[in-house]
């Protein structure tokens, strides 16, 4: 909203309100009766309607105002909410979203088949024919006016006339020309067209009057008041008004408040600014303490480093939390897919949420909603069973999805779990085998197993439907979730359904880290999957050879030589270190040269020609300007397991 | 873009008062002195709104009002006139010479403001 | 069966010569070949910098520099000519940040050199197709040669380079 583009700043807001509504309509479903949301509904179509009306966008507010109106029948109980009502509202949604978006061309035909359906459902809930929803008969006023034809040349704005008048209430407005002479006798400086304003709303003689306060003796001006029955929708245009005016007025710092007053919206490019700047604070941080703790550094110096350093750590918390987001808002998506769902596959499917609270970074959030719909949709698609067959196998004939995020240690875990089928082991396995990605009769662990289906063309559905795709879905949701240096795990027992839970670091931007040296190179190993640090004398360096396992309170732990791994060429150092690492239930040791010590640092990514070095998931600037290279926890844990395994297999 | 308002006065105070009010609200002022400088400062920019008042020497603000309405490149611009409370006939007489709208002496800055953005529009 | 080697696909890259047959280029050395790229591909020119190594890139590409807060990786073109690695720097040494498109987004990469010359208009009246047998190097990275009063300057082709020494996969996650 920078530089003021008001037409924008609607839109997001806009579609913000749709959400609201969309939100409400869904709860409404299951609790008809509830009058809040049939209240909470209305508002928002009404808020719609007036702020649409504002920044003309005229096929959007007219036709919100049938929905409204068609609503407002329920609000006032002259008719009950139905599952059909609701369900025309959703789509009505949709159409105005459309409306929004664009330029509300081509989109007639739609808005009039969705106004007819809505008519039907309104008649048929009320359980009697109604006559067709006009504009409830409320207060105001009619009034025609003709402005003297001079008025104009002498600085009167006929249109800003009209404006003022919108903003006492809601208006029609017809322009009368049967004044107007004919062309050759036209002076284009006077004013001779007239109008015809029916003004709706609680205004008073006086709020017109003041309107026509200058022109008010030499007018024309014929007025009367409408026939009022009940109370007009009290709020008129307070709040669009605030909202709209907030907007255009990009004099001052380009802020517009949300409707609660109590948040701001700010652009995210501008988070990602005061991000780069904080990450750059600490990297010259980092240099300072240096030269703090360094050999001619003096006492006051350090003290003020320290401080500095408490400050820094202070603004990159608080930087961390302004870039998170609940999690509700992705949620909130998936209750509309599911509804959407469950009708086109007939079953009766059940959402259930855990966790919405849980906050994650911005750009996460947004990554991880294609992956979702695609996990969810397989979900409701092969996962759960057709009603008959649930009921055959003693489940409850609703099949239930299940969401939830919570936080653990420094990841998100986002579980999307179903209690339908489960994975058919077998046909992962043929299907495999036919795909030539293991051998009939080798062995694989069942979680390997079930990772198979992340492969790219895998896809065991017996019939590809039209909702979940070809299969080709998969393998990029595990790309999708890499690229976010994530992992995903896969449980599911035959029967009772499947899990899926994917892990995703909390932070993207700047870490706490463990520095250390292998060879001459230096590296930086997440502080979050640290376990512990171990010493390795030369001795049992020696010892290990061959083996590459340490016993860890009675738990064999792989190792992987860093040393060797990185074919650094250089000596051990005599006083080696195992720090060993953990992600989930997984861990390996990994034998460096030197600890040097705990490291904040900023992630900067690597470029796109380094992407395939496994290893690595970033780099970073280190105090005195070198470059540290950030180890990818994840990988390396897979490199452990998979040199576990190979060494299990050879006996 | 900034509206641009010529105020017209010869009382330095006021003119600065009408100025303080208006520049902070945002719009741009410039200020003349009497009837023939603020002819000569409104023919050689187009502003957004002139305000004037009516009583002020060399040439007062009904004859300015006049002049300028005779000029094709003032058609349309919005003139406001102060006036004191009372004076029902002078409105008449400055309508008339082409004014679009009036402020009453003594008024507070939200008075000027909304009657600015009354025939301003912005 | 073809007396000479048939020709590689056709250039990844042309030469751009500007319609008057022109084209800018900053040349350097490389062992004891002269080289040039077109001059706006490049950004800067550093005195050399502290390499870290990234075990497990291409040879290529084996180590990153920190330029201005950002990683950018180091092209040692040695590696696509085959020439023999590096002496020690000297004080001519220098690197060329360039900014090339290999996918949809520009990368910016440094190239290593001994020597930086200054920027020169090469003619394309001077220029020759590199042979199709008989040169000591790929044929396909390079793009053409050019002659000059003190001999000959070879403008390479980055993007073949590129994709035959790390692969499409690199080029592809580049897009």
């Amino acid at each position: 909203m920078s530089g003021g583009d008001p037409i924008a700043a609607f839109r997001v807001e806009a579609g913000d309100l749709l959400d609201q509504v969309e939100q409400g309509l869904l709860d409404l479903t299951h609790r008809l009766d509830d009058r809040d949301l049939i209240d909470a509904v209305f508002r928002g179509l009404h808020t719609l309607k007036g702020s649409g009306a504002m920044f003309g966008f005229d096929a959007l507010a007219s036709f919100t105002h049938h929905c409204e109106t068609a609503f407002d029948r329920v609000r006032k109980g002259l008719a009950p909410a139905t599952q059909g009502l609701v369900a025309v509202i959703l789509s009505a949604k949709d159409h105005m979203r459309a409306l929004v978006d664009g330029d509300g061309s081509g989109l007639e035909a739609t808005g009039a088949a969705i106004l007819a359906e809505l008519q039907r459902e309104v008649d048929a809930a009320a359980g009697a024919p109604t006559p067709t929803p006009s504009a409830p008969v409320r207060k105001g006023w009619r009034l025609t006016f003709y402005l003297p034809p001079e008025s104009m040349a002498n600085g009167t704005n006929p249109l800003m006339l009209l404006d003022e008048l919108r903003e006492l209430g809601e208006c029609t407005i017809t322009a009368r020309t049967d004044r107007l002479p004919p062309l050759a006798e036209l002076n284009p400086v006077e004013c001779h067209v007239g109008w015809d304003v029916t003004l709706f709303g609680n205004v008073s003689r006086d709020d017109i009057d003041d309107v026509f306060l200058f022109v008010m003796d030499d007018m024309e001006l014929v007025i009367e008041e409408l026939g009022g029955e009940a109370e007009a929708p009290a709020e008129i245009v307070e709040a669009p008004v605030a909202t709209a005016v907030a907007a255009p007025e990009s004099t001052g710092p380009a802020k517009a408040a949300t409707k609660t007053g109590e948040s701001v919206r700010v652009p995210a490019e501008r988070l990602d600014e005061l991000m780069d700047r904080v990450g750059e604070l600490v990297i010259v941080h980092s240099r300072l303490s240096q030269l703090a703790n360094g050999q001619g550094g003096d006492m006051v110096l350090r003290s003020i480093s320290e401080e500095i350093e408490r400050l820094v750590s202070e603004l990159r918390d608080t930087m961390m939390v302004l870039r998170m987001v609940p999690v509700a808002t992705l949620f909130g998506r998936f209750r509309r897919l599911i509804h959407d769902l469950a009708r086109e596959t007939g079953k009766a499917i059940e959402l259930s949420t855990e966790g919405e609270a849980t906050e994650v970074d911005k750009t996460v959030i947004e990554r991880l909603a294609d992956p979702m719909v695609h996990l969810i949709r397989n979900a409701c698609d092969h996962g759960l069973e057709p009603e008959d067959e649930r009921i055959a196998a003693g489940k409850p004939a609703t099949g239930h999805v299940r969401l939830s995020a919570h936080q653990a240690g420094g990841e998100v875990l986002i579980t999307i779990q179903d209690d339908g089928r489960g994975i058919n082991r077998e046909r992962v396995r043929a299907k495999a085998e036919s795909q030539g990605l293991i051998q009939p009769g080798q062995q694989v662990s069942d979680s390997e197993l079930l990772h198979m289906i992340f492969h790219p063309g895998f896809s065991t559905a017996a019939a590809v439907t039209n909702l979940s795709g070809r299969g080709v879905g998969m393998d990029v949701v595990k790309r999708t979730i890499e690229s976010l240096r994530g992992a995903i795990d896969i449980t599911s027992n035959p029967g009772e359904g499947s899990k899926v839970v994917l892990r995703i670091p909390l932070t993207l931007a700047i870490i706490d880290g463990l520095l250390v040296r292998v060879g001459e190179g230096r590296y930086v190993i997440p502080l979050a999957a640290v376990e512990e640090c171990l010493e390795l004398s030369l001795e049992e360096d020696l010892r290990s050879r061959g083996r590459s396992f340490i016993t860890l309170r009675d738990r064999l732990v792989p190792f992987l030589r860093l040393r060797e791994m990185f074919e650094t060429g250089t000596r051990p150092d005599p006083h080696q270190k195992i720090v060993v690492i953990a992600t989930g239930a997984e861990r390996v040791g990994l034998v460096v040269d030197q600890i040097i010590g705990s490291h904040q640092t900023v992630i900067k990514s690597m470029s796109p020609l380094h992407q395939d070095v496994a290893a690595f998931a970033g780099a970073t600037i280190l105090g005195d300007g070198g470059v540290a290279l950030i180890l990818d926890v994840v990988q390396l844990v897979l490199a452990g397991q998979q040199q576990e395994e190979r060494l299990r297999a050879a006996g | 873009m900034t509206a641009s308002i010529l105020t017209v006065d010869d009382s330095p105070s006021l003119r600065m008062a009408i100025k303080i009010a208006l520049t902070g609200a945002g719009y741009a002022v410039t200020e003349a002195g009497d009837g023939v400088e603020g002819l000569a400062k409104a023919k050689g920019a187009k502003f957004d709104l002139i305000i004037t008042d009516l009583n002020m020497p060399n040439m007062d603000g009904l004859t300015m009002i006049r002049e300028l309405r005779k000029d094709p490149a003032q058609c349309g611009t919005p003139i406001l006139f102060l006036t004191t409370e009372s004076d029902d006939a002078m409105k008449q007489q400055a309508k008339a010479a082409g004014a679009t709208g009036w402020l009453v002496k003594p008024f507070v800055p939200e008075q000027l403001l909304k009657v600015s953005r009354k025939v301003l529009g912005r | 069966m073809p007396l000479v080697e048939p020709m590689q696909e056709a250039h990844i890259q042309t030469v751009p010569w500007d319609e008057t047959g022109h084209l800018e280029v900053l040349t350097f050395d490389l062992g004891d070949e002269t080289f040039a790229l077109e001059a706006v591909l490049v950004r800067e020119i550093l005195d050399l910098l502290p390499e870290t190594r990234v075990p497990g890139a291409a040879p290529l590409v084996h180590s990153v520099v920190n330029f201005r807060g950002k990683i950018i990786p180091i092209a040692d073109l040695r590696q696509a000519f085959a020439m023999a690695p590096a002496e020690a720097a000297t004080l001519d040494s220098r690197i060329v940040v360039i900014e090339i498109a290999l996918g949809e987004e520009p990368l910016q990469i440094g190239i290593r050199t001994d020597k930086v010359h200054e920027v020169a208009t090469l003619a394309e009246t001077a220029s020759e197709e590199p042979p199709a047998v008989g040169m000591r190097w790929r044929r396909q990275f390079v793009r053409t040669l050019v002659r000059r009063d003190d001999g000959v300057v070879v403008l390479p082709d980055l993007h073949a380079i590129f994709a035959a020494h790390l692969g499409d996969s690199a080029i592809a996650a580049a897009a």
